[in-house]
């Protein structure tokens, strides 16, 4: 009893003393890491050119110093210059920084990099255009997406596979109303058909296919205190408002939609509370699960924003 | 024979209080790491600790017999251990300083960080009452001390001077008041007129005019800034000048057209002693005096 006891407390002296030294430790400085992620990143170990690199995590590198776009195909060895201006790929309805790209506006893999962008001087009416290249920069397509536009907000593209990708765009705001495209590629990216037209004129939050049938297109919901999600299964030739069961208590908490996601054998969908929500701190989100691909979603359960 | 029962009680539940503070500080360390949560305050794992060790030697005082020889020895140890957590206690505030305030019905705990090396200054979002995790960095560097007045149950006014010498006013929110929509501005729910003792607030089209002793001061709405939506902070010159905040019974209306219910408070950002004032709605005859 008493070398019982005596073992325990020591263990516990031990223990408490050796993680106040390491928590000490630590707690010198301040973890804000979950607020802002850096975009820094360690300088490539280059003979040819040491530019800074934006997205140090991803495969292919790309770099917007000297006022040009380049991309790295070999962790920063080698650079290309891709033929596009940076006043091309910032212009359109966007207030952000030039830091880095706009976010989804382009699509950079090793065997397709793609950047989408509006040309042309007048804003009232430019044209969407895709650059695209399959060979690492060597040769590069410029294919049109839409013309005349104005003033491009929202943009996106993404590739589900070498052959099938879509853009979403938005575009000739006026307040809180504009119109938005959806349009698809079955051939890399070198034709794309404009899909049917939801005709919803609110702001566009997110969209996106999930396979080659099944997209979704999430608005801005903020005055109307409810998600609204529009969902495709015939690729874009019909779309339907996908109905949320929302549990009463959630009501008017849970209002935006995420992208839907392929989970399992269903779908899984994330409703945060928008930009001021209050419940449980205003972070925690609503996970909703869809068993006919996305047309009926129910209520799970509350998710933790980094689960 | 029932003296030492007690003892042997008091001794076994010292050992448990003991234990349950430790596994605490364990299960701590392991979820921090995890979920990226702190201590809403960063001293509360040192004091824990001082708790913890003073339980388990009053557990070992009571349980064995120890000789007066052991007793030193452990009243030693339990010094050190105490002045070391108390020394990590005092120099860790120094290099990041903590601020707490918990809520007037104990529900919320305000917690601000400020890393005294590089300036950083860190709003954090309390949950479970102890653990809080990072939501907002101030855009300024504080001089000297944080000033916290909690003006609703839910709504604390942090007031600071900068490094620039100017105040400034950062509202943490944990609430919301409204009543069928899912967002309002907080300028457009109080309009019309407020009152309080020698000050009057008027929201109008082109924004808030507080009169403060005939003193008459528009501030426009690119002046006004928004937290959360239970405050907002007027500005002056990149200077705070005001708080408002809607207090706990006041009921945002479903229809603009209905009369306002509740009282408003204004309060002022000086580094001075003051009291938050309450205001009345002018359009109520039986508020108003």
């Amino acid at each position: 009893m008493k070398y019982f006891l005596f073992t325990l407390s020591g263990i516990i002296l031990i223990v408490l003393s050796v993680v106040s030294i390491f928590y000490y430790q630590n707690t010198k400085e301040m973890d804000l890491s979950s607020l802002a992620p850096p975009h820094t990143s360690e300088p490539p170990s280059t003979e040819s050119k040491e530019l800074h690199i934006v997205n140090p995590d991803d495969p292919v590198f790309y770099s917007l110093q000297d006022d040009e776009l380049n991309i790295s195909f070999n962790q920063g060895k080698d650079w290309t210059t891709v033929p596009v201006t940076l006043d091309e790929l910032f212009s359109g309805e966007y207030n952000g920084n030039r830091q880095e790209l706009i976010e989804d506006s382009y699509f950079l893999t090793e065997n397709l990099v793609g950047f989408l962008y509006p040309e042309g001087q007048n804003l009232e009416s430019q044209r969407v255009v895709l650059l695209y290249s399959t060979d690492q920069g060597e040769t590069w397509e410029e294919t049109t997406v839409k013309e005349p536009f104005p003033g491009m907000r929202f943009r996106k593209v993404d590739f589900l596979n070498e052959d099938f990708g879509y853009i979403i765009i938005s575009g000739g705001r006026t307040m809180s109303e504009e119109g938005s495209f959806v349009f698809l590629t079955h051939d890399s990216g070198e034709s794309w058909q404009e899909t049917t037209n939801l005709g919803v004129t609110r702001l566009i939050s997110n969209g996106g296919f999930v396979d080659e049938s099944t997209g979704f297109i999430t608005f801005e919901t903020i005055n109307s205190g409810k998600p609204e999600l529009y969902v495709t299964q015939d690729a874009g030739q019909t779309w339907k408002q996908a109905s949320l069961q929302i549990p009463e208590e959630y009501n008017e908490i849970f209002i935006q939609a995420g992208l839907p996601v392929q989970e399992e054998d269903h779908l899984s969908l994330l409703v945060n509370q928008g930009p001021y929500g209050d419940y449980q701190g205003g972070l925690v989100e609503g996970k909703f699960i869809s068993e006919d691909n996305g047309e009926t979603w129910e209520f799970e359960m509350e998710v933790e924003p980094n689960e | 024979m029932n003296k030492l029962r007690t003892k042997n009680i008091i001794g076994w539940l010292s050992l448990m209080i003991s234990l349950g503070f430790f596994f605490l500080q364990i299960g701590y360390l392991v979820i921090s790491r995890k979920h990226q949560v702190e201590y809403v305050d960063d001293r509360l794992f040192y004091l824990i600790n001082i708790i913890c060790f003073i339980f388990l030697f009053l557990a070992l005082l009571l349980l064995i017999k120890p000789t007066k020889k052991l007793k030193l020895v452990g009243a030693s140890i339990l010094f050190i251990f105490i002045v070391g957590q108390i020394y990590m206690l005092i120099s860790s505030n120094q290099i990041v300083k903590n601020t707490v305030s918990v809520s007037p019905d104990w529900k919320h705990v305000l917690s601000i960080k400020e890393n005294m090396e590089n300036g950083d200054v860190a709003y954090y979002r309390d949950y479970y009452r102890i653990l809080a995790r990072p939501k907002e960095v101030l855009p300024h560097e504080i001089k000297g001390e944080l000033k916290i007045e909690w003006l609703a149950d839910d709504v604390a006014a942090v007031t600071f001077e900068t490094e620039d010498n100017t105040i400034q006013q950062f509202v943490a929110t944990y609430g919301y008041r409204g009543d069928g929509l899912s967002y309002y501005e907080v300028g457009s729910v109080i309009h019309g007129k407020w009152q309080g003792e020698n000050i009057e607030l008027i929201t109008g089209t082109e924004g808030l005019t507080v009169t403060e002793k005939g003193i008459q001061k528009l501030f426009e709405w690119d002046e006004i800034e928004q937290f959360g939506t239970l405050a907002i902070v007027l500005n002056k010159n990149n200077e705070a000048v005001w708080t408002v905040a809607l207090n706990d019974n006041f009921e945002v209306p479903s229809d603009y057209s209905l009369p306002t219910e509740g009282n408003i408070t204004l309060y002022k950002a000086t580094m001075e002693d003051n009291e938050p004032i309450i205001l009345d709605y002018g359009g109520n005859p039986e508020l108003v005096q």
